[in-house]
């Protein structure tokens, strides 16, 4: 593929200068805002919505922006619904799924880049081949399975099956294949073995990608769907998402939208607030795969 | 003499065997590394693969554990089931609906994006990429709203620009039978827009200067310079993104879910949903969910695999 190296961002974000300010900057300024607006906007709805009273939320013609704003639509989500309780789930079941993939991803890549081992290129194509495995081939045995094991209905369920990541494994194999091999000479004369190269050295070198995979994988966590639906049973163990849904489609009568919005930016907060913080990373980390892949 | 002898040979002998240890005990390190995401990955990928297989041999009572070896019948029945025939039509409908829009879409404000702008660049991403971080089932809340026929924004702003004369006169998205299954496209596309365009973004600006420079002096224009030089250059992208929103599309779950639930009528009722739908929904036939998922999965592999065989001729690598 194309001759760049790895440690450049494949996305160009570096501002060129130049001289002029030119009728074509103008019109192309003011066709991406446009296209931007039109793309953010269910965003910016659901933003707004939620700050009008119920009044001006069912009201017609519709409106953007909120005559007046009112938190009363988030205490309604917060308190008709255990909206905290599926934060507090979705915190840990997405946090403790994006710990366990970087742990088990730093270690499969180490051995997969660094260590040295029979069959190593073999059961690298393997981990590889279990991304064309479709989500909806895995999940009713896994359903049976989690269930037999007990653990339906709990965070256990929620998390132990995407604990590993053939994903992460693949995006950090690329990024520790480019320590040169002279660092690991270095530090296996100075005394030091696999083990404290890894952590001592690989890892700090290697923050950005695992930064990146870190929110890749918060983020593809947070938003799950199926999986959360069908393991969850009990509202104390539902997730943002799952609650979102039920919250939904129980409120559809009343026709209460403002809570169901409020709803949504609360499912949508943290997510939002990490692409915001790190977008560059993320970004980062997505362009490097549609190129390598 | 024979004591110097068996002495050198010993030492020999035993740095042969330190030389077999490290080579066994660096195997087993690397095995080691390796084994969380090893096991994690068999017992939760591979080894469905096989159970999935073996599920859809049988009968399975609802909440029992009762199984009755049938073999290939149920798949046997499902060739002649229409409902199963109706999820597969719109499976595929749904594939093409996705799929072309969605890349086209992103490729062309890749190719927007890609132009050189001294500020505000990170506004114009931000917005444009936002759609990333939104998960599958927001998406379908935001666009329930969205489609709503009496208060929605969709209708109303297709009645102000002349579009239609009232509310009424506009589609009901997510009632009507013709229509529910384009309002589910458009969420999805949209959902799948942000990621999309990084990718495309990546490619286009991959694209090595010279070829553009040349092609310039030698007095191209812009259309032409896209026809020729970013469209076969982007291919490997294009490639990509073909390979992961077809795979996505056939999997695509949660806007359905909350817009529609399959609905009405089954007009929206894709492959994914009807697997869920058999496997955990009123009477649950778990049998029968497994053999119409392998068959998706089936699908989704030889896609897959064609569009592997076909890019050797369509792809132009720098």
């Amino acid at each position: 593929m194309a001759m760049i190296d790895s440690l450049d961002s494949p996305i160009d974000t570096t501002t060129k200068r130049k001289e002029r300010f030119t009728g074509t900057d103008l019109a192309v300024h003011i066709l991406l805002l446009g296209l931007g607006l039109v793309i953010a906007l269910p965003i910016f709805i659901a933003f707004f919505t939620s700050f009008k009273l119920p009044a001006q939320v069912a009201s017609f013609p519709p409106t953007v922006f909120p005559q007046e704003w009112t938190l009363q639509n988030y205490q309604a989500a917060w308190n008709s619904t255990p909206f905290g309780r599926f934060m507090l789930n979705s915190i840990v079941q997405s946090g403790l799924i994006t710990i366990g993939q970087v742990i088990f991803s730093i270690l499969a890549a180490y051995a997969f880049s660094i260590l040295v081992f029979p069959g190593r290129n073999l059961l690298f194509y393997i981990v590889l081949g279990s991304l064309m495995v479709p989500f909806e081939l895995t999940f009713i045995p896994n359903f049976i399975l989690v269930s037999e094991w007990g653990m339906a209905d709990s965070y256990q369920g929620l998390i132990v099956p995407f604990i590993a990541s053939a994903f992460g494994v693949f995006m950090l194999r690329q990024f520790f294949l480019t320590i040169p091999k002279e660092l690991h000479d270095a530090s296996k004369i100075d005394g030091a073995g696999n083990w404290r190269f890894l952590w001592k050295i690989v890892v700090p070198l290697s923050k950005a990608s695992i930064g990146a995979f870190s929110i890749f994988a918060f983020l593809n966590a947070w938003n799950q769907y199926l999986w959360p639906l069908v393991i969850t049973k009990t509202f104390e163990m539902r997730t943002l998402q799952i609650g979102i849904r039920f919250f939904m489609s129980n409120l559809e009568r009343g026709q209460e939208w403002g809570p169901v919005m409020a709803g949504s930016m609360i499912a949508l907060g943290p997510a939002l607030i990490a692409f915001l913080i790190a977008q560059r990373q993320l970004v980062q980390g997505i362009a490097m795969t549609g190129l390598k892949g | 003499m024979p004591m110097q002898i068996s002495s050198i040979n010993l030492i020999l002998f035993s740095l042969h065997m330190t030389q077999f240890r490290n080579k066994i005990s660096s195997a087993l390190e690397g095995y080691l590394y390796l084994a969380p995401t090893l096991i994690g990955l068999s017992i939760f990928v591979f080894w469905p693969i096989y159970k999935s297989f073996t599920l859809s041999l049988n009968r399975i009572a609802p909440f029992g554990n009762q199984m009755r070896y049938v073999g290939l019948e149920t798949y046997a029945n499902l060739m002649t089931d229409a409902d199963y025939w109706n999820s597969v039509r719109v499976s595929l409908l749904f594939v093409l609906g996705t799929v072309p829009v969605g890349i086209i879409l992103a490729v062309l404000l890749a190719v927007a994006l890609a132009y050189p702008l001294n500020n505000l660049s990170w506004l114009h991403r931000t917005l444009i990429f936002v759609p990333i971080v939104i998960s599958s089932a927001v998406t379908g809340v935001l666009f329930r709203w969205i489609y709503h026929p009496v208060v929605g924004y969709l209708n109303y702003f297709m009645v102000q620009v002349g579009l239609f004369d009232r509310m009424q006169d506009a589609p009901n998205w997510l009632a009507t039978k013709d229509w529910a299954l384009i309002a589910v496209i458009m969420a999805v596309v949209w959902r799948q827009l942000g990621f999309n365009v990084i990718i495309a973004l990546a490619g286009v600006q991959n694209i090595d200067q010279s070829y553009y420079e040349a092609a310039q002096i030698d007095g191209a224009n812009l259309w032409h310079r896209i026809r020729h030089i970013t469209l076969p250059l982007l291919t490997p992208t294009l490639f990509f993104l073909l390979l992961i929103n077809i795979i996505y599309s056939f999997q695509a779950f949660g806007e359905i879910d909350v817009l529609t639930s399959g609905g009405p009528g089954r007009a929206t009722q894709t492959m994914v949903y009807d697997i869920y739908y058999d496997a955990f929904v009123g009477t649950p036939m778990r049998g029968l969910a497994s053999a119409k998922a392998y068959l998706l999965a089936l699908m989704v592999v030889i896609m897959s695999y064609i569009q592997f065989a076909t890019a050797q001729k369509q792809v132009h690598y720098q």
